[in-house]
């Protein structure tokens, strides 16, 4: 059992919310905004901090980077469409994960069952991962897709490696190119693009619909193994 | 007193009485010597010059000569002179005082003449603070006629501007009088100034009034006193004041619309929010539910629902927002491949029942657009394919370069359009008659259109080569630095 703090000011989006991760088995805590939700934070530890991003006092990006300073808590932002910028600056600025309204509960929970599930596997980058039909070896820097072996170039190795360091998660165009190019002057949102075409082509049943890779319109990228 | 002195019919006698009564003076004085007498006389003939000017002045030198020989040099009260050393200092006397009287009168000449420069610059300055204070057209035209008026001394001073069509209308007057209309239009046509004496006394001039290599209008003046130089930096005056009512008058409209496009954005933001949140709300509660009670076709149906009215209000706050004109595109260079992969990632569970074919070159298909916007754009070409060609067909989406456009396009199998519909179906709320049945708000081609035309590309349908419709939208490619011609190392 997970304790999880969730920050909202519509009281009944506040109760939809609260209902939905109680009866995933979770003990919840509610605030109205980010101030009271500081305050929460401050008096006890919490495994999980789901927050709105429009609120009166104190919003979610200001909430987020406040966090930030003292606690690794994962956060996740509830976002609304037309603000693919905000969602950019969210994540750069420390949040692990968002979901746009309107959103179903099951699509939450899943988003924090996966946030969950990486808080409890540490930080350690996984040796080997296997997923539909996938093994990868990060040692030996090998990868097989139903029994052959599929040869990576070592950009496209770099960039699953990033990716599979936080399954689930979301990753900016900036993070990938920073943690793989080692800078983000010179090398295009495009260039990104163009490789993680290549690795789809080679992992995806079908490149056109990935299932494993997928694209964060205008954001990023997210890895889904487990889907 | 000095000012009624130097009256035009004063000159003569007053220097012939000036002369007559040093002379009367120093005959009353009889002691003093002859170069005494011949400094004091000359003292009159200077200040004759210095009041009056050339020709009095000329006039008492000769006086003073004549009176200094007959009243001074012996034999006294003859003209006669009998030491020939005093025919030379009587020439020398003469020569003095013609030279003293030309010289005072052109010191005299010149302070006139910088002190009329001065009074013009002072009139100019006033006139200018008066016109900066203003920044109404109204309220600075009403004054502009008096106080341009009393700055050239002028009897009458009319201000006529020029409208949209450039025909000259009166816009300002100090009084009702005459204009010659015809040359108040040659004046602004041509651009030339034209001064002619008056009937009213002193000049009337027609001045056309600049604004940059433009003219606004003319200014008249009708027996004006001053210099046509001053008329002309007063029409240049006018000229900037006008100018710059019109810059204040558009930077308030600017700071305006920006406002109000600042309260628009935040209304509509507080619409939409107060809109979504209860069906999002009401969506979760449903889900709880449902989930509580072990699933049942009529929470999915409920959920189907509040999906089709979250989709709807989607639609209609955007029309909400392209009409207040404040859905403004964010302009980056991206690539048309990425465009496509948005579009297919944020709407490809609608394209779930369809083969889909994605074939987007990469490279120098790059646009200059708000990229969520064209994402969206694209996403209605999307789902119109997926909601009017059968389950199973073939979606294929495109981004190419062609010249100096880029085309993203969506082909599907359907039934198509017919030629005569395929721009009636871009108008709001208009939906085929094959599209009963089908959901939809006739209002995502109307969306789509305007959000590619805001981002500078058009919008059309056309028929897709295997049949079906063909969704196609152009955009100015983007120059790039690779698109110049690179240098080359010339190869011996």
């Amino acid at each position: 059992m997970s304790r999880v703090l969730v920050v909202d000011d519509e009281p009944g989006l506040r109760k939809v919310v609260r209902d939905g991760l109680e009866r995933a088995g979770h003990e919840v805590e509610t605030a109205v905004d980010g101030e009271e939700a500081l305050g929460f934070l401050a008096e006890r530890d919490f495994d999980l901090v789901v927050t709105d991003l429009t609120m009166p006092r104190k919003g979610g990006l200001e909430l987020v980077r406040e966090i930030r300073r003292s606690s690794p808590v994962p956060i996740l932002v509830l976002t609304v469409r037309h603000e693919e910028r905000e969602k950019v600056r969210l994540l750069d600025a420390g949040a692990d994960d968002y979901v746009t309204k309107p959103f179903g509960i099951e699509e939450l929970l899943a988003r924090v069952r996966a946030l969950l599930r990486r808080r409890g596997s540490g930080h350690a980058p996984p040796s080997e991962l296997r997923w539909g039909g996938i093994v990868v070896d990060f040692e030996a820097r090998t990868v097989e897709k139903k029994g052959k072996s599929v040869h990576l170039t070592p950009t496209e190795f770099a960039l699953l490696a990033k990716l599979a360091e936080k399954p689930g998660a979301v990753w900016t165009h900036r993070q990938l190119l920073s943690a793989v190019w080692g800078t983000t002057a010179g090398v295009t949102n495009d260039t990104l693009r163009v490789h993680m075409g290549s690795l789809r082509r080679k992992l995806e049943e079908d490149p056109d619909r990935p299932r494993f890779i997928r694209t964060e319109p205008w954001v990023g990228y997210r890895f889904t193994p487990e889907d | 007193m000095i000012k009624a002195l130097r009256g035009r019919w004063v000159g003569y006698p007053g220097a012939v009485v000036l002369v007559l009564v040093t002379i009367g003076i120093l005959k009353f004085f009889p002691g003093l010597a002859d170069s005494s007498v011949a400094l004091l006389l000359l003292l009159s003939v200077f200040l004759s010059a210095w009041i009056w000017q050339s020709g009095p002045g000329a006039f008492a030198a000769v006086l003073a000569t004549l009176g200094f020989n007959f009243f001074f040099l012996p034999p006294v009260y003859t003209f006669t002179v009998e030491d020939p050393r005093n025919v030379v200092a009587l020439a020398v006397f003469l020569v003095c005082g013609l030279m003293i009287g030309r010289l005072s009168a052109l010191a005299r000449r010149r302070l006139r003449l910088v002190e009329a420069e001065r009074a013009d610059l002072a009139a100019m300055t006033r006139l200018s603070q008066a016109f900066l204070s203003d920044t109404n057209r109204e309220s600075l035209l009403g004054i502009a006629a008096d106080r341009l008026r009393d700055a050239l001394g002028a009897r009458h001073v009319s201000i006529l501007l020029a409208d949209d069509q450039q025909k000259l209308a009166p816009a300002a007057s100090t009084s009702q009088t005459e204009i010659r209309r015809d040359l108040a239009d040659l004046t602004y046509r041509q651009g030339n100034s034209a001064a002619f004496p008056s009937e009213l006394e002193g000049t009337d001039i027609y001045l056309p009034i600049p604004i940059g290599v433009q003219r606004a209008g003319v200014l008249v003046a009708r027996g004006f006193q001053a210099s046509e130089g001053l008329a002309e930096g007063c029409a240049v005056l006018l000229g900037l004041a006008l100018e710059r009512e019109r810059f204040v008058r558009l930077a308030r409209a600017a700071e305006q619309t920006r406002a109000s496009d600042q309260m628009k954005s935040t209304l509509l933001a507080a619409i939409a929010h107060d809109l979504k949140t209860p069906v999002a709300t009401a969506r979760g509660a449903i889900e709880n539910w449902a989930a509580e009670a072990g699933g049942s076709e009529k929470a999915r149906l409920a959920l189907d629902q509040l999906g089709a009215l979250t989709r709807t209000i989607g639609e209609l706050m955007e029309v909400v927002r392209l009409d207040a004109g404040i859905a403004r595109p964010h302009r980056e260079i991206v690539s048309g491949a990425e465009i496509v992969e948005a579009a297919v990632a944020r709407f490809g569970d609608a394209l779930a029942r369809h083969s889909l074919f994605v074939e987007a070159a990469s490279g120098d298909a790059t646009v200059e657009v708000d990229p969520a916007q064209i994402t969206e754009a694209l996403g209605h070409g999307l789902e119109n394919a997926a909601r009017y060609s059968a389950p199973g067909g073939e979606i294929h989406v495109s981004a190419n370069a062609e010249g100096d456009a880029v085309f993203l396009r969506v082909a599907d199998r359907g039934s198509g359009v017919p030629p005569a519909e395929r721009e009636r179906v871009f108008e709001r709320f208009v939906r085929l008659a094959p599209a009963e049945g089908i959901p939809g708000t006739g209002l995502g081609l109307s969306i789509a259109r305007s959000l590619v035309e805001m981002n500078g590309g058009s919008l059309r349908l056309l028929e897709a080569p295997e049949g079906g419709t063909l969704f196609e939208i152009r955009l100015p490619r983007a120059i790039q630095a690779g698109d110049l011609a690179a240098p080359r190392t010339s190869s011996p």
